[in-house]
């Protein structure tokens, strides 16, 4: 039987941030990977923000094989059969060091992979956890086809259905409720194409978001980052709207539908699709999340529910890699006293505390709620649509009074409706 | 315009790593179960389908191990576990 | 006794893309040829029943195949012996019979020596006999068991009509197929010992060979052979009767 200092499960973001942390200490860590490689099962929409985590990883960030610096925003409300976009291109993005950038995590979990395994970590691929090993109400370690596996505390990082936190009795199944999914294409494109259509130059990347007709009106958005040699183009939407199916749209046809937009397909074109991924989002929040800890085992990045939707951004990585950071601190913090019990690593949740990470979820705590607003999918967009047409429009009679022309959208009823959207949206 | 481009011409792209066991199973007897269907509409590789019977369908190849339906139809419905190590998809991209 | 099994080092077949018809190894994972696999599998067989055998697994290649060999030492292989030398990448099986026959040369005593029918990626199969001429060995190939007995191996090859059964006299060379067993998948524990297992590595100029140059024969592509479909789309049972009919594929 072998003991570790730590097991690591998992090795996404917030697992690798983790064990490269710890095995910079000198500490024995296994990392237990389910796929072929490193970043074999993970999917991102596809932009990483730097800003959060770039003083707890220094070292990491100089030859990390991201993408694009994003250095152009986009934001579309999609109409039926009309959008209005707003392009944001600031000078602090475009400056050193970039906030943020476009990423595939197949290769960059790969090389995060190896920086770990430089430092000392041990990392076993192609390894599925399949049981949690209890001791008197503590996690001892895990059971990988048939091995026992022992060490003084184990980090589940196994994303966002966390079968380890699970099986340690730290969480129940997730809600639909509390969840997105998210599915997208990587269009391969030339680079000198791709800069070319988005208006970048050399390194640049953009991003955009479209929000309304592209999910039917239901939660979520359409979303589009460039990368070095491809287009990262995908859908998210909150299962509970997908499920309930008003209107009854599946999935794929979602994703189908939004590349044959004409805003989209000509950004495309001659584009060749180079894989399909997908995967699910939790978004449920601080109000959804379930313990952080217990004894011998941390929860970190997705399977802790480290991921947030406030609209304009959303952001789930920098969690990843800030909690796995600080379960490292919480072990190095608990070895030293030599109690790994549930009182010695509770130390991580003062950690997340202090930090960004519960921060922020503390403070976007409503933010899903004012979102879920159905009117922001569909009344808005197509409100945006149809004032933009109006305003445009050259009739072949006498033209309206700008004021009245946007005015008439504007009845009393709709800016009742619009004071309380308003409201809620104030309490992002 | 970009082609339409098939669901499984789409799924073709990935590579999938064979595994010999399903490692989603409908449980027996709820394959009417109404919680079943939305598994047809969240799946985003479209792996569910209604057959003749009024029952639901699931075909397990070309999953991507996005959890969505079991998030969506819940664990009464479904025995869902993730495929055995160096199994099922592997991004390249990711 | 001292089993040596000789396994080459492969890209993941199933990563590998192609764009514009030239295959993209880019970021492809790397792995050991399958058929080798069976040969190494075949061997830890043969130790687990006999803890006097030694299985060595040797292989030549690029500075990589250090890191890729670990999945054979997992699977059951004692130790490794290695030609490494990134020069060595693309030579062909010329020039890698006569890296292994010499490296074989300086290992002691070698009573056995297991080849896959083929490699996973090239499956020219010479390999295992050119190896067998260079050291002046016996060698038989297409066997799907095997056993040792008394000093020497009892194969059985399978051929097109029947099974033939043969002894062979070691030292030998064998190459075994595919069907011959079922690989077993390394546990945990097992590929964390491999990673402290003796390798001996050298360089190819630390190898007594004297090759003239490391690829004479070089694959210009590779890819499915094209086909001539019609591409006619049928609307009805009748219709494709009618379409067969006219192509004179049936109702001749």
């Amino acid at each position: 039987m072998e003991k570790f200092d730590v097991i690591v499960v998992g090795a996404g973001l917030a697992g690798l941030a983790a064990a490269y942390t710890l095995a910079q200490e000198g500490l024995e860590v296994l990392v237990l990977e389910r796929g072929d490689y490193a970043g074999a099962k993970n999917v991102t929409g596809g932009r990483l923000y730097l800003n959060p985590v770039r003083d707890l990883l220094p070292d990491l960030w100089k030859k990390a094989p991201l993408e694009r610096f994003i250095a152009h925003e986009e934001v579309s409300l999609m109409a039926k059969e009309r959008s209005l976009t707003i392009r944001y291109s600031g000078g602090e993005l475009a400056e050193e060091p970039y906030q943020s950038y476009s990423i595939l995590r197949a290769k960059f979990d790969r090389w995060m992979a190896k920086q770990a395994e430089r430092k000392g970590a041990m990392l076993v691929t192609k390894s599925r956890v399949d049981e949690v090993i209890m001791e008197n109400g503590n996690v001892v370690g895990v059971r990988a086809a048939g091995d026992e596996l022992r060490a003084d505390v184990v980090i589940a990082c196994d994303g966002v259905l966390s079968f380890v936190a699970e099986k340690a009795g730290l969480r129940k199944p997730g809600k639909a409720h509390d969840h997105a999914v998210g599915f997208k294409e990587i269009i391969e494109l030339d680079p000198a194409v791709i800069e070319d259509r988005f208006n970048l130059e050399g390194e640049e990347g953009a991003a955009r978001l479209f929000m309304g007709e592209v999910t039917r009106g239901k939660f979520g958005g359409g979303f589009l980052y460039t990368n070095k040699e491809s287009i990262s183009l995908g859908v998210v939407v909150g299962i509970k709207d997908l499920m309930e199916g008003k209107p009854a749209v599946n999935a794929p046809q979602l994703l189908d539908d939004f590349k044959a937009r004409p805003e989209i397909a000509r950004l495309i074109r001659g584009g060749q699709t180079v894989e399909y991924g997908a995967h699910a989002i939790p978004e449920g929040g601080y109000n959804a999340m379930g313990k952080l800890y217990g004894g011998g085992i941390l929860v970190a990045g997705d399977a802790a529910g480290f991921s947030m939707n406030i609209g304009v951004t959303v952001r789930g990585m920098e969690y990843a890699l800030a909690s796995g950071y600080y379960a490292a601190q919480a072990v190095l913090q608990a070895k030293e006293k030599g109690d790994f019990s549930a009182a010695g690593l509770s130390v991580y949740e003062k950690l997340l505390n202090d930090s960004f990470v519960l921060k922020d979820f503390k403070t976007f705590k409503h933010a899903l709620t004012a979102l879920e607003n159905p009117r922001l999918f569909t009344v808005y967009p197509e409100l945006a649509g149809n004032i933009m047409r109006d305003l445009y429009e050259v009739p072949d009679g006498p033209k309206k009074p700008l004021f009245r022309t946007v005015k008439q959208y504007l009845t009393l009823r709709e800016m009742w409706a619009m004071a309380g959207d308003m409201r809620k949206v104030m309490k992002i | 315009m970009s082609e339409a481009m098939g669901l499984k011409a789409k799924l073709g792209l990935n590579v999938f790593k064979h595994n010999e066991t399903a490692h989603i199973v409908i449980k027996p007897g709820m394959e009417k179960d109404p919680r079943l269907k939305r598994a047809i509409l969240v799946c985003p590789a479209g792996l569910y389908s209604e057959n003749a019977a009024g029952g639901v369908e699931l075909t397990i190849d070309g999953c991507l191990e996005c959890g969505t339906c079991r998030l969506a139809c819940g664990i009464e419905v479904l025995d869902w576990n993730f495929p055995e190590g160096g199994t099922g998809v592997q991004f390249r991209f990711g | 006794m001292n089993i040596v099994v000789a396994m080459k080092q492969i890209p993941d077949l199933q990563q590998i893309r192609i764009r514009n018809r030239q295959p993209l190894f880019d970021d492809v994972p790397l792995t050991l040829g399958t058929i080798d696999k069976n040969a190494l599998e075949a061997a830890v067989v043969l130790k687990e029943a006999d803890e006097s055998i030694k299985v060595t697994v040797l292989s030549a290649g690029n500075e990589e195949v250090e890191d890729t060999i670990k999945e054979a030492l997992a699977a059951g292989a004692d130790e490794a012996f290695l030609i490494l030398d990134d020069a060595l990448e693309g030579a062909d099986s010329a020039a890698i019979a006569a890296v292994l026959a010499a490296a074989i040369k300086q290992m002691d005593g070698v009573d056995l020596i297991l080849f896959g029918e083929g490699s996973g990626d090239n499956y020219s199969g010479q390999v295992g006999s050119r190896v067998a001429e260079l050291l002046n060995l016996p060698q038989v190939g297409y066997v799907s068991s095997m056993e040792i007995k008394g000093g020497q191996a009892v194969v059985t090859r399978t051929l097109e009509d029947c099974d033939e059964v043969m002894e062979i006299a070691l030292p030998g060379i064998i190459s075994v197929m595919a069907g011959l067993n079922e690989p077993r998948i390394p546990s945990v524990t097992q590929i964390l010992k491999a990673g402290k297992k003796p390798k001996e590595v050298l360089e190819l100029d630390e190898v007594d060979v004297d090759i003239k140059k490391l690829a004479f024969t070089e694959t210009i592509s590779n890819l499915a052979p094209e086909s001539n479909r019609k591409k006619i789309v049928v609307k009805s049972v009748d219709e494709l009767l009618q379409g067969l009919r006219s192509e004179n594929l049936i109702g001749r």
